[in-house]
Protein backbone atom coordinates (compact mmCIF):
# COMPACT_ATOMS: atom_id res chain seq x y z
CA UNK A 1 0.00 0.00 0.00
CA UNK A 2 2.94 2.35 0.46
CA UNK A 3 2.97 5.05 -2.19
CA UNK A 4 6.25 5.77 -3.98
CA UNK A 5 8.27 8.15 -1.81
CA UNK A 6 8.51 10.79 -4.52
CA UNK A 7 4.74 11.11 -4.74
CA UNK A 8 4.40 11.27 -0.97
CA UNK A 9 6.95 14.01 -0.77
CA UNK A 10 5.13 15.83 -3.57
CA UNK A 11 1.81 15.75 -1.78
CA UNK A 12 3.13 16.71 1.58
CA UNK A 13 5.01 19.53 -0.08
CA UNK A 14 1.70 21.10 -1.12
CA UNK A 15 -0.12 22.72 1.76
CA UNK A 16 -3.73 21.52 2.22
CA UNK A 17 -5.07 25.01 1.56
CA UNK A 18 -3.49 25.05 -1.87
CA UNK A 19 -4.53 21.48 -2.57
CA UNK A 20 -8.18 22.40 -2.21
CA UNK A 21 -7.80 24.69 -5.20
CA UNK A 22 -6.62 21.77 -7.29
CA UNK A 23 -10.06 20.23 -6.79
CA UNK A 24 -11.93 23.11 -8.34
CA UNK A 25 -9.37 24.12 -10.94
CA UNK A 26 -10.37 21.62 -13.69
CA UNK A 27 -14.05 22.57 -13.66
CA UNK A 28 -13.25 26.26 -13.31
CA UNK A 29 -10.95 26.17 -16.33
CA UNK A 30 -13.53 24.16 -18.28
CA UNK A 31 -16.21 26.75 -17.49
CA UNK A 32 -13.96 29.67 -18.39
CA UNK A 33 -12.91 28.14 -21.72
CA UNK A 34 -16.24 26.70 -22.83
CA UNK A 35 -18.74 28.99 -21.13
CA UNK A 36 -17.33 32.42 -20.24
CA UNK A 37 -15.18 32.88 -23.35
CA UNK A 38 -17.84 31.70 -25.86
CA UNK A 39 -20.51 33.88 -24.25
CA UNK A 40 -18.02 36.78 -24.16
CA UNK A 41 -17.23 36.25 -27.84
CA UNK A 42 -20.94 36.23 -28.59
CA UNK A 43 -21.26 39.56 -26.80
CA UNK A 44 -18.34 40.95 -28.82
CA UNK A 45 -19.76 39.56 -32.07
CA UNK A 46 -23.02 41.39 -31.46
CA UNK A 47 -21.07 44.67 -31.67
CA UNK A 48 -19.46 43.76 -35.02
CA UNK A 49 -20.87 45.02 -38.32
CA UNK A 50 -23.53 42.70 -39.68
CA UNK A 51 -22.40 40.29 -42.38
CA UNK A 52 -23.50 37.02 -43.89
CA UNK A 53 -21.35 33.93 -43.47
CA UNK A 54 -19.18 32.35 -40.79
CA UNK A 55 -18.24 34.68 -37.96
CA UNK A 56 -14.87 36.36 -37.96
CA UNK A 57 -14.33 38.68 -35.05
CA UNK A 58 -13.12 42.16 -36.00
CA UNK A 59 -12.17 45.20 -33.98
CA UNK A 60 -14.67 47.31 -35.86
CA UNK A 61 -17.22 48.14 -33.18
CA UNK A 62 -20.72 49.34 -33.90
CA UNK A 63 -24.11 49.39 -32.26
CA UNK A 64 -25.91 49.01 -35.61
CA UNK A 65 -27.25 45.57 -34.69
CA UNK A 66 -28.84 46.94 -31.54
CA UNK A 67 -30.27 49.91 -33.46
CA UNK A 68 -31.74 47.42 -35.91
CA UNK A 69 -33.12 45.26 -33.10
CA UNK A 70 -34.75 48.11 -31.24
CA UNK A 71 -35.78 49.94 -34.42
CA UNK A 72 -37.61 47.10 -36.14
CA UNK A 73 -41.08 46.50 -34.84
CA UNK A 74 -40.99 42.73 -35.49
CA UNK A 75 -37.97 42.13 -33.22
CA UNK A 76 -39.24 44.47 -30.56
CA UNK A 77 -42.59 42.72 -30.75
CA UNK A 78 -40.86 39.36 -30.42
CA UNK A 79 -39.11 40.57 -27.27
CA UNK A 80 -42.38 41.91 -25.90
CA UNK A 81 -44.21 38.71 -26.83
CA UNK A 82 -41.52 36.58 -25.17
CA UNK A 83 -41.74 38.57 -21.94
CA UNK A 84 -45.54 38.61 -21.92
CA UNK A 85 -45.68 34.89 -22.65
CA UNK A 86 -43.21 34.09 -19.87
CA UNK A 87 -45.19 36.26 -17.42
CA UNK A 88 -48.52 34.65 -18.29
CA UNK A 89 -46.96 31.18 -18.09
CA UNK A 90 -45.46 31.92 -14.65
CA UNK A 91 -48.86 33.01 -13.39
CA UNK A 92 -50.79 30.02 -14.77
CA UNK A 93 -48.10 27.59 -13.63
CA UNK A 94 -48.26 29.06 -10.14
CA UNK A 95 -52.04 28.60 -9.96
CA UNK A 96 -51.85 24.98 -11.12
CA UNK A 97 -48.74 24.10 -9.09
CA UNK A 98 -49.76 25.59 -5.73
CA UNK A 99 -52.49 23.06 -4.85
CA UNK A 100 -50.23 20.24 -6.09
CA UNK A 101 -47.30 21.42 -3.98
CA UNK A 102 -49.60 21.98 -1.03
CA UNK A 103 -51.00 18.44 -1.25
CA UNK A 104 -47.46 17.00 -1.55
CA UNK A 105 -46.15 19.06 1.37
CA UNK A 106 -49.05 18.02 3.60
CA UNK A 107 -48.70 14.32 2.76
CA UNK A 108 -47.09 13.02 5.93
CA UNK A 109 -46.99 9.35 4.93
CA UNK A 110 -43.33 8.97 3.87
CA UNK A 111 -43.99 6.35 1.18
CA UNK A 112 -46.77 8.31 -0.50
CA UNK A 113 -44.80 11.51 -0.21
CA UNK A 114 -41.77 9.96 -1.91
CA UNK A 115 -44.01 8.46 -4.60
CA UNK A 116 -45.47 11.88 -5.46
CA UNK A 117 -42.02 13.46 -5.54
CA UNK A 118 -40.79 10.67 -7.82
CA UNK A 119 -43.64 11.44 -10.23
CA UNK A 120 -42.70 15.13 -10.30
CA UNK A 121 -39.00 14.40 -10.70
CA UNK A 122 -39.57 11.84 -13.46
CA UNK A 123 -41.76 14.33 -15.37
CA UNK A 124 -39.09 17.00 -14.95
CA UNK A 125 -36.26 14.76 -16.12
CA UNK A 126 -38.11 13.34 -19.12
CA UNK A 127 -37.07 14.79 -22.44
CA UNK A 128 -39.36 17.72 -23.34
CA UNK A 129 -39.71 16.51 -26.95
CA UNK A 130 -41.38 13.33 -25.72
CA UNK A 131 -43.75 15.22 -23.42
CA UNK A 132 -44.66 17.52 -26.32
CA UNK A 133 -45.35 14.52 -28.55
CA UNK A 134 -47.98 13.41 -26.04
CA UNK A 135 -49.40 16.91 -25.67
CA UNK A 136 -49.65 17.30 -29.46
CA UNK A 137 -51.48 13.98 -29.79
CA UNK A 138 -53.95 15.32 -27.21
CA UNK A 139 -54.38 18.84 -28.62
CA UNK A 140 -54.00 18.42 -32.41
CA UNK A 141 -56.77 18.90 -34.99
CA UNK A 142 -57.15 15.11 -35.13
CA UNK A 143 -56.15 14.90 -31.50
CA UNK A 144 -57.91 13.20 -28.63
CA UNK A 145 -59.77 16.27 -27.36
CA UNK A 146 -61.08 17.21 -30.80
CA UNK A 147 -62.03 13.60 -31.54
CA UNK A 148 -63.92 13.46 -28.27
CA UNK A 149 -65.71 16.80 -28.71
CA UNK A 150 -66.62 16.09 -32.34
CA UNK A 151 -67.69 12.54 -31.48
CA UNK A 152 -70.06 13.97 -28.89
CA UNK A 153 -71.35 16.42 -31.48
CA UNK A 154 -70.38 19.45 -29.38
CA UNK A 155 -68.37 21.05 -32.20
CA UNK A 156 -68.51 20.53 -35.96
CA UNK A 157 -64.95 21.53 -36.89
CA UNK A 158 -61.74 20.98 -34.87
CA UNK A 159 -61.05 23.61 -32.22
CA UNK A 160 -57.64 25.24 -32.77
CA UNK A 161 -55.84 24.15 -29.59
CA UNK A 162 -52.28 24.33 -30.91
CA UNK A 163 -50.12 25.93 -33.60
CA UNK A 164 -51.12 29.18 -31.92
CA UNK A 165 -50.45 31.16 -28.74
CA UNK A 166 -52.73 28.90 -26.69
CA UNK A 167 -50.71 25.83 -27.67
CA UNK A 168 -47.44 27.54 -26.71
CA UNK A 169 -48.85 28.53 -23.31
CA UNK A 170 -50.14 24.99 -22.65
CA UNK A 171 -46.76 23.54 -23.64
CA UNK A 172 -44.75 25.96 -21.51
CA UNK A 173 -46.94 25.28 -18.49
CA UNK A 174 -46.36 21.56 -18.99
CA UNK A 175 -42.61 22.27 -19.15
CA UNK A 176 -42.53 24.52 -16.07
CA UNK A 177 -44.84 22.68 -13.66
CA UNK A 178 -42.24 20.38 -12.02
CA UNK A 179 -39.82 23.26 -11.37
CA UNK A 180 -42.56 25.35 -9.73
CA UNK A 181 -43.84 22.39 -7.69
CA UNK A 182 -40.40 21.53 -6.32
CA UNK A 183 -39.75 25.16 -5.36
CA UNK A 184 -43.10 25.46 -3.59
CA UNK A 185 -43.00 22.10 -1.77
CA UNK A 186 -39.80 23.12 0.02
CA UNK A 187 -41.24 26.48 1.02
CA UNK A 188 -44.62 25.17 2.18
CA UNK A 189 -43.04 22.37 4.19
CA UNK A 190 -40.77 24.90 5.87
CA UNK A 191 -43.78 26.74 7.33
CA UNK A 192 -44.32 25.89 10.95
CA UNK A 193 -47.74 24.12 11.10
CA UNK A 194 -48.36 25.44 14.61
CA UNK A 195 -48.93 28.92 13.12
CA UNK A 196 -51.86 27.65 11.11
CA UNK A 197 -53.09 25.62 14.07
CA UNK A 198 -52.96 28.72 16.26
CA UNK A 199 -55.09 30.65 13.77
CA UNK A 200 -57.55 27.75 13.58
CA UNK A 201 -57.78 27.42 17.35
CA UNK A 202 -58.60 31.12 17.55
CA UNK A 203 -61.62 30.39 15.41
CA UNK A 204 -60.41 31.12 11.88
CA UNK A 205 -61.84 28.95 9.11
CA UNK A 206 -59.40 26.81 7.10
CA UNK A 207 -59.50 29.25 4.19
CA UNK A 208 -59.04 32.28 6.41
CA UNK A 209 -56.08 30.65 8.13
CA UNK A 210 -54.66 29.79 4.71
CA UNK A 211 -55.01 33.25 3.19
CA UNK A 212 -54.00 35.14 6.34
CA UNK A 213 -51.18 32.91 7.60
CA UNK A 214 -49.89 30.14 5.32
CA UNK A 215 -50.01 31.87 1.96
CA UNK A 216 -48.38 35.15 3.05
CA UNK A 217 -45.46 33.23 4.57
CA UNK A 218 -44.99 31.33 1.30
CA UNK A 219 -44.82 34.50 -0.83
CA UNK A 220 -40.99 34.55 -1.13
CA UNK A 221 -41.18 30.99 -2.50
CA UNK A 222 -43.99 32.01 -4.85
CA UNK A 223 -41.85 34.85 -6.20
CA UNK A 224 -38.79 32.64 -6.52
CA UNK A 225 -40.71 29.93 -8.37
CA UNK A 226 -42.32 32.47 -10.69
CA UNK A 227 -38.96 34.03 -11.59
CA UNK A 228 -37.47 30.60 -12.20
CA UNK A 229 -40.36 29.69 -14.50
CA UNK A 230 -40.07 33.07 -16.24
CA UNK A 231 -36.39 32.45 -16.98
CA UNK A 232 -36.98 28.88 -18.13
CA UNK A 233 -39.95 29.59 -20.36
CA UNK A 234 -38.52 32.73 -22.01
CA UNK A 235 -35.53 30.58 -23.02
CA UNK A 236 -37.41 27.66 -24.53
CA UNK A 237 -36.99 26.97 -28.23
CA UNK A 238 -38.61 23.56 -28.49
CA UNK A 239 -42.02 24.52 -27.06
CA UNK A 240 -42.75 27.53 -29.33
CA UNK A 241 -41.26 25.64 -32.30
CA UNK A 242 -43.52 22.60 -31.97
CA UNK A 243 -46.60 23.98 -30.19
CA UNK A 244 -46.60 27.26 -32.12
CA UNK A 245 -45.69 25.68 -35.46
CA UNK A 246 -43.27 28.61 -36.01
CA UNK A 247 -46.26 30.96 -36.07
CA UNK A 248 -45.47 32.40 -32.63
CA UNK A 249 -42.25 34.35 -33.14
CA UNK A 250 -40.33 34.49 -29.86
CA UNK A 251 -36.68 35.37 -29.30
CA UNK A 252 -35.18 31.82 -29.33
CA UNK A 253 -36.88 31.15 -32.70
CA UNK A 254 -35.46 34.38 -34.12
CA UNK A 255 -31.95 33.45 -32.99
CA UNK A 256 -32.15 30.12 -34.77
CA UNK A 257 -33.60 31.67 -37.92
CA UNK A 258 -30.95 34.42 -38.08
CA UNK A 259 -28.05 32.04 -37.59
CA UNK A 260 -29.01 28.65 -39.02
CA UNK A 261 -31.14 29.90 -41.89
CA UNK A 262 -29.68 33.32 -42.65
CA UNK A 263 -26.06 32.80 -41.45
CA UNK A 264 -26.28 36.25 -39.87
CA UNK A 265 -24.10 35.55 -36.84
CA UNK A 266 -23.74 39.16 -35.73
CA UNK A 267 -27.43 39.94 -35.65
CA UNK A 268 -28.21 36.50 -34.23
CA UNK A 269 -25.73 37.29 -31.45
CA UNK A 270 -27.56 40.55 -30.77
CA UNK A 271 -30.88 38.75 -30.32
CA UNK A 272 -29.09 36.16 -28.18
CA UNK A 273 -27.59 38.87 -25.94
CA UNK A 274 -31.04 40.40 -25.39
CA UNK A 275 -32.50 36.99 -24.47
CA UNK A 276 -29.51 36.19 -22.26
CA UNK A 277 -29.91 39.48 -20.35
CA UNK A 278 -33.66 39.02 -19.86
CA UNK A 279 -33.22 35.51 -18.49
CA UNK A 280 -30.15 36.36 -16.40
CA UNK A 281 -31.97 39.34 -14.82
CA UNK A 282 -34.79 37.07 -13.68
CA UNK A 283 -32.25 34.61 -12.28
CA UNK A 284 -30.28 37.27 -10.41
CA UNK A 285 -33.45 38.51 -8.71
CA UNK A 286 -34.39 34.89 -8.02
CA UNK A 287 -31.06 34.31 -6.28
CA UNK A 288 -31.40 37.56 -4.34
CA UNK A 289 -34.76 36.52 -2.95
CA UNK A 290 -32.76 33.84 -1.24
CA UNK A 291 -34.44 30.85 -2.77
CA UNK A 292 -32.22 28.51 -0.84
CA UNK A 293 -35.13 26.26 -0.12
CA UNK A 294 -35.68 25.44 -3.78
CA UNK A 295 -32.81 22.99 -3.62
CA UNK A 296 -29.67 22.71 -5.66
CA UNK A 297 -31.52 21.10 -8.53
CA UNK A 298 -33.96 23.75 -9.54
CA UNK B 1 -53.04 12.82 4.42
CA UNK B 2 -55.90 15.13 3.76
CA UNK B 3 -57.50 15.21 7.17
CA UNK B 4 -57.11 18.96 7.25
CA UNK B 5 -57.13 19.65 3.51
CA UNK B 6 -60.34 20.96 1.95
CA UNK B 7 -61.61 18.65 -0.82
CA UNK B 8 -61.28 21.36 -3.48
CA UNK B 9 -57.51 21.56 -2.94
CA UNK B 10 -57.29 17.81 -3.43
CA UNK B 11 -59.42 17.95 -6.59
CA UNK B 12 -57.23 20.72 -8.03
CA UNK B 13 -54.08 18.80 -7.12
CA UNK B 14 -55.37 15.65 -8.83
CA UNK B 15 -56.27 17.65 -11.96
CA UNK B 16 -52.79 19.19 -11.93
CA UNK B 17 -51.17 15.77 -11.74
CA UNK B 18 -53.31 14.66 -14.69
CA UNK B 19 -52.12 17.63 -16.72
CA UNK B 20 -48.52 16.91 -15.81
CA UNK B 21 -48.63 13.16 -16.47
CA UNK B 22 -51.30 12.61 -19.14
CA UNK B 23 -49.02 13.51 -22.09
CA UNK B 24 -46.51 10.90 -20.90
CA UNK B 25 -49.25 8.26 -20.67
CA UNK B 26 -50.43 9.24 -24.16
CA UNK B 27 -46.94 8.66 -25.57
CA UNK B 28 -46.95 5.14 -24.13
CA UNK B 29 -50.41 4.51 -25.59
CA UNK B 30 -49.44 5.95 -28.99
CA UNK B 31 -46.40 3.70 -29.11
CA UNK B 32 -48.45 0.63 -28.29
CA UNK B 33 -51.50 1.32 -30.46
CA UNK B 34 -52.54 -1.16 -33.11
CA UNK B 35 -53.76 1.59 -35.46
CA UNK B 36 -51.89 4.06 -37.64
CA UNK B 37 -52.48 6.92 -35.24
CA UNK B 38 -53.74 7.08 -31.69
CA UNK B 39 -57.52 7.41 -31.69
CA UNK B 40 -60.02 7.72 -28.93
CA UNK B 41 -60.98 5.09 -27.90
CA UNK B 42 -57.71 3.25 -28.71
CA UNK B 43 -57.76 0.58 -31.40
CA UNK B 44 -56.09 -2.12 -29.37
CA UNK B 45 -52.67 -3.13 -28.26
CA UNK B 46 -49.77 -4.12 -30.51
CA UNK B 47 -46.02 -4.09 -30.56
CA UNK B 48 -45.80 -3.22 -34.27
CA UNK B 49 -44.44 0.29 -33.61
CA UNK B 50 -41.98 -0.98 -31.04
CA UNK B 51 -40.78 -3.43 -33.70
CA UNK B 52 -40.69 -0.59 -36.25
CA UNK B 53 -38.54 1.46 -33.86
CA UNK B 54 -36.17 -1.44 -33.32
CA UNK B 55 -35.74 -1.73 -37.08
CA UNK B 56 -35.67 2.00 -37.85
CA UNK B 57 -32.29 3.41 -38.81
CA UNK B 58 -33.07 6.95 -37.71
CA UNK B 59 -34.44 6.40 -34.23
CA UNK B 60 -32.41 3.42 -33.18
CA UNK B 61 -29.10 4.99 -34.17
CA UNK B 62 -30.21 8.27 -32.54
CA UNK B 63 -31.08 6.35 -29.38
CA UNK B 64 -27.64 4.78 -29.19
CA UNK B 65 -25.94 8.05 -30.15
CA UNK B 66 -27.70 9.71 -27.20
CA UNK B 67 -26.82 6.81 -24.93
CA UNK B 68 -23.13 7.02 -25.84
CA UNK B 69 -23.08 10.82 -25.51
CA UNK B 70 -24.82 10.59 -22.12
CA UNK B 71 -22.28 8.05 -20.86
CA UNK B 72 -19.36 10.22 -22.00
CA UNK B 73 -20.96 13.27 -20.38
CA UNK B 74 -21.69 11.38 -17.17
CA UNK B 75 -18.07 10.33 -16.69
CA UNK B 76 -16.60 13.81 -17.05
CA UNK B 77 -19.41 15.58 -15.17
CA UNK B 78 -19.15 13.18 -12.25
CA UNK B 79 -15.40 13.64 -11.86
CA UNK B 80 -15.32 17.41 -12.35
CA UNK B 81 -18.53 17.99 -10.39
CA UNK B 82 -17.55 15.83 -7.40
CA UNK B 83 -14.16 17.52 -7.13
CA UNK B 84 -15.76 20.97 -7.33
CA UNK B 85 -18.42 20.03 -4.76
CA UNK B 86 -15.63 18.89 -2.39
CA UNK B 87 -13.92 22.23 -2.81
CA UNK B 88 -17.15 24.17 -2.27
CA UNK B 89 -17.93 22.28 0.94
CA UNK B 90 -14.40 22.53 2.37
CA UNK B 91 -13.18 25.93 1.35
CA UNK B 92 -14.13 29.02 3.25
CA UNK B 93 -12.94 31.57 0.74
CA UNK B 94 -15.18 34.57 0.33
CA UNK B 95 -16.32 34.04 -3.26
CA UNK B 96 -17.48 30.49 -2.55
CA UNK B 97 -21.20 31.22 -2.85
CA UNK B 98 -20.63 33.19 -6.06
CA UNK B 99 -18.60 30.34 -7.48
CA UNK B 100 -21.34 27.86 -6.64
CA UNK B 101 -23.92 30.05 -8.39
CA UNK B 102 -21.57 30.36 -11.35
CA UNK B 103 -21.30 26.58 -11.69
CA UNK B 104 -25.06 26.11 -11.31
CA UNK B 105 -25.97 28.93 -13.72
CA UNK B 106 -26.07 26.96 -17.02
CA UNK B 107 -29.16 25.08 -15.81
CA UNK B 108 -31.27 28.23 -15.90
CA UNK B 109 -29.64 30.15 -18.75
CA UNK B 110 -31.03 29.78 -22.29
CA UNK B 111 -29.66 26.58 -23.85
CA UNK B 112 -30.13 27.92 -27.36
CA UNK B 113 -27.92 30.91 -26.54
CA UNK B 114 -25.20 28.80 -24.92
CA UNK B 115 -25.36 26.28 -27.78
CA UNK B 116 -25.11 29.09 -30.31
CA UNK B 117 -22.17 30.75 -28.57
CA UNK B 118 -20.32 27.40 -28.41
CA UNK B 119 -21.09 26.78 -32.10
CA UNK B 120 -19.72 30.20 -33.09
CA UNK B 121 -16.73 29.68 -30.76
CA UNK B 122 -15.87 26.31 -32.35
CA UNK B 123 -16.06 27.84 -35.84
CA UNK B 124 -14.14 31.01 -34.94
CA UNK B 125 -11.31 29.12 -33.22
CA UNK B 126 -11.12 26.53 -36.01
CA UNK B 127 -11.33 23.68 -33.51
CA UNK B 128 -13.11 21.57 -36.09
CA UNK B 129 -15.64 20.15 -33.64
CA UNK B 130 -18.57 22.44 -34.44
CA UNK B 131 -20.99 19.70 -35.48
CA UNK B 132 -19.48 16.56 -33.96
CA UNK B 133 -20.08 14.44 -30.90
CA UNK B 134 -17.11 16.22 -29.24
CA UNK B 135 -18.78 19.61 -29.50
CA UNK B 136 -22.02 18.14 -28.16
CA UNK B 137 -20.03 16.53 -25.36
CA UNK B 138 -18.68 19.90 -24.21
CA UNK B 139 -22.13 21.51 -24.31
CA UNK B 140 -23.69 18.64 -22.38
CA UNK B 141 -20.99 18.69 -19.69
CA UNK B 142 -21.88 22.35 -19.00
CA UNK B 143 -25.51 21.39 -18.43
CA UNK B 144 -25.00 18.12 -16.53
CA UNK B 145 -22.26 19.08 -14.05
CA UNK B 146 -24.50 21.42 -12.01
CA UNK B 147 -26.71 18.43 -11.11
CA UNK B 148 -23.68 16.52 -9.85
CA UNK B 149 -22.59 19.52 -7.77
CA UNK B 150 -26.09 19.82 -6.28
CA UNK B 151 -26.40 16.14 -5.42
CA UNK B 152 -22.86 15.57 -4.14
CA UNK B 153 -23.05 18.88 -2.27
CA UNK B 154 -26.13 17.55 -0.44
CA UNK B 155 -24.27 14.36 0.48
CA UNK B 156 -21.27 16.34 1.72
CA UNK B 157 -23.47 18.63 3.80
CA UNK B 158 -24.42 15.66 5.98
CA UNK B 159 -20.87 14.27 6.16
CA UNK B 160 -18.90 14.87 9.32
CA UNK B 161 -15.53 16.33 8.29
CA UNK B 162 -14.01 15.45 11.63
CA UNK B 163 -13.96 11.78 10.55
CA UNK B 164 -11.60 12.64 7.73
CA UNK B 165 -9.54 14.84 10.05
CA UNK B 166 -9.27 11.92 12.47
CA UNK B 167 -7.89 9.70 9.69
CA UNK B 168 -5.41 12.43 8.76
CA UNK B 169 -4.25 12.87 12.33
CA UNK B 170 -3.64 9.12 12.53
CA UNK B 171 -1.18 9.52 9.68
CA UNK B 172 -3.24 8.85 6.55
CA UNK B 173 -2.27 10.86 3.48
CA UNK B 174 -4.96 13.27 2.21
CA UNK B 175 -5.70 10.96 -0.71
CA UNK B 176 -5.87 7.86 1.48
CA UNK B 177 -8.09 9.61 4.01
CA UNK B 178 -10.39 10.69 1.20
CA UNK B 179 -10.50 7.24 -0.40
CA UNK B 180 -11.02 5.29 2.79
CA UNK B 181 -13.22 7.64 4.79
CA UNK B 182 -14.89 10.40 2.78
CA UNK B 183 -15.59 8.64 -0.52
CA UNK B 184 -17.40 5.62 1.00
CA UNK B 185 -19.79 7.86 2.89
CA UNK B 186 -20.62 10.13 -0.04
CA UNK B 187 -20.49 7.44 -2.73
CA UNK B 188 -24.26 7.11 -2.93
CA UNK B 189 -24.58 10.83 -3.50
CA UNK B 190 -21.93 10.60 -6.21
CA UNK B 191 -23.78 7.75 -7.89
CA UNK B 192 -27.07 9.63 -7.75
CA UNK B 193 -25.36 12.69 -9.20
CA UNK B 194 -23.95 10.66 -12.06
CA UNK B 195 -27.40 9.26 -12.85
CA UNK B 196 -28.74 12.82 -12.98
CA UNK B 197 -25.90 13.80 -15.29
CA UNK B 198 -26.73 10.89 -17.58
CA UNK B 199 -30.45 11.68 -17.76
CA UNK B 200 -29.96 15.42 -18.25
CA UNK B 201 -27.63 14.73 -21.16
CA UNK B 202 -29.93 12.06 -22.60
CA UNK B 203 -32.90 14.45 -22.70
CA UNK B 204 -30.98 17.58 -23.66
CA UNK B 205 -32.50 19.43 -26.60
CA UNK B 206 -31.78 23.15 -26.51
CA UNK B 207 -27.98 22.97 -26.34
CA UNK B 208 -27.87 20.21 -28.94
CA UNK B 209 -29.87 22.24 -31.46
CA UNK B 210 -26.91 24.22 -32.85
CA UNK B 211 -24.30 21.55 -32.17
CA UNK B 212 -25.64 18.40 -33.85
CA UNK B 213 -25.04 17.29 -37.42
CA UNK B 214 -27.81 15.94 -39.68
CA UNK B 215 -26.47 12.39 -39.88
CA UNK B 216 -25.50 11.90 -36.25
CA UNK B 217 -28.16 13.35 -34.02
CA UNK B 218 -29.16 12.73 -30.43
CA UNK B 219 -32.65 11.23 -29.95
CA UNK B 220 -34.47 14.47 -28.97
CA UNK B 221 -33.22 16.20 -32.13
CA UNK B 222 -34.15 13.23 -34.34
CA UNK B 223 -37.65 13.13 -32.82
CA UNK B 224 -38.02 16.87 -33.22
CA UNK B 225 -37.04 16.72 -36.89
CA UNK B 226 -39.63 14.07 -37.63
CA UNK B 227 -42.35 15.73 -35.52
CA UNK B 228 -42.11 18.94 -37.50
CA UNK B 229 -43.69 17.16 -40.44
CA UNK B 230 -45.79 14.28 -39.20
CA UNK B 231 -46.51 12.07 -36.24
CA UNK B 232 -44.94 8.69 -36.54
CA UNK B 233 -45.90 6.14 -33.92
CA UNK B 234 -42.39 4.67 -34.06
CA UNK B 235 -41.20 7.99 -32.56
CA UNK B 236 -43.60 7.30 -29.69
CA UNK B 237 -42.13 3.81 -29.39
CA UNK B 238 -38.69 5.43 -29.07
CA UNK B 239 -40.27 7.64 -26.42
CA UNK B 240 -41.39 4.58 -24.46
CA UNK B 241 -37.80 3.40 -24.17
CA UNK B 242 -36.75 6.87 -22.98
CA UNK B 243 -39.60 6.90 -20.44
CA UNK B 244 -38.48 3.49 -19.11
CA UNK B 245 -34.89 4.74 -18.86
CA UNK B 246 -35.87 7.92 -16.98
CA UNK B 247 -38.27 6.12 -14.63
CA UNK B 248 -35.66 3.48 -13.82
CA UNK B 249 -33.08 6.19 -13.18
CA UNK B 250 -35.31 8.15 -10.82
CA UNK B 251 -36.24 4.97 -8.93
CA UNK B 252 -32.56 4.07 -8.67
CA UNK B 253 -31.75 7.58 -7.44
CA UNK B 254 -34.40 7.14 -4.78
CA UNK B 255 -32.68 3.97 -3.59
CA UNK B 256 -29.34 5.76 -3.38
CA UNK B 257 -30.30 9.03 -1.72
CA UNK B 258 -33.30 10.39 0.13
CA UNK B 259 -35.11 12.22 -2.67
CA UNK B 260 -37.23 14.15 -0.21
CA UNK B 261 -34.21 15.55 1.53
CA UNK B 262 -32.38 16.20 -1.72
CA UNK B 263 -35.22 18.24 -3.21
CA UNK B 264 -36.16 20.18 -0.13
CA UNK B 265 -32.75 21.18 1.03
Amino acid sequence: MAAPPAVRAGWSGVRPRQMKWLLVAPLFIFFVVFFVIPVGLMLATSFNPSAIGPPSLTFELTVDNYIRFFGRSNFLQAAGRSMLLATVVSFITLIIAYPMAFAIAKTRHPGRNTFLLILVLAAMQLDMVIRLYGLMVILGDNGLINQLLMGLGLISSPAPLMYNLLGVVLGLVQFSLPFMILTLVGVIRGIDPSLEEAARSLGASWWRAFFRVTFPISIPGVLAGSLLVFALSISSYIVPALMGGFRVGVLPIHIYQQVAEGARFQFGATVAVVLFLLSATAIVIYTRIGARRSGGLA
Amino acid sequence: MGRTLPPIILVLAVLGFCYMLLPILVVVMAGLTAGEILTFPPQGLSFRWVAAFLQSDTYLSAFFFSFRLALMTMIVSTILGTAAALFLSRSNFIGRQAMRSFFLSPVVLPGVVVGFSLYAFFIATGMGISRTIWGLWIGHILYSTPYVIGTVGAALASFDVSLEEAARSLGASPIRAFRKVTLPSISQGVQAGSIFAFIVSFGQFEVSLFLSAPNSEPLPIAMYNSMRYKFQPDAAAAGIFAIILVTASVLLTNRLVNIRRLLER
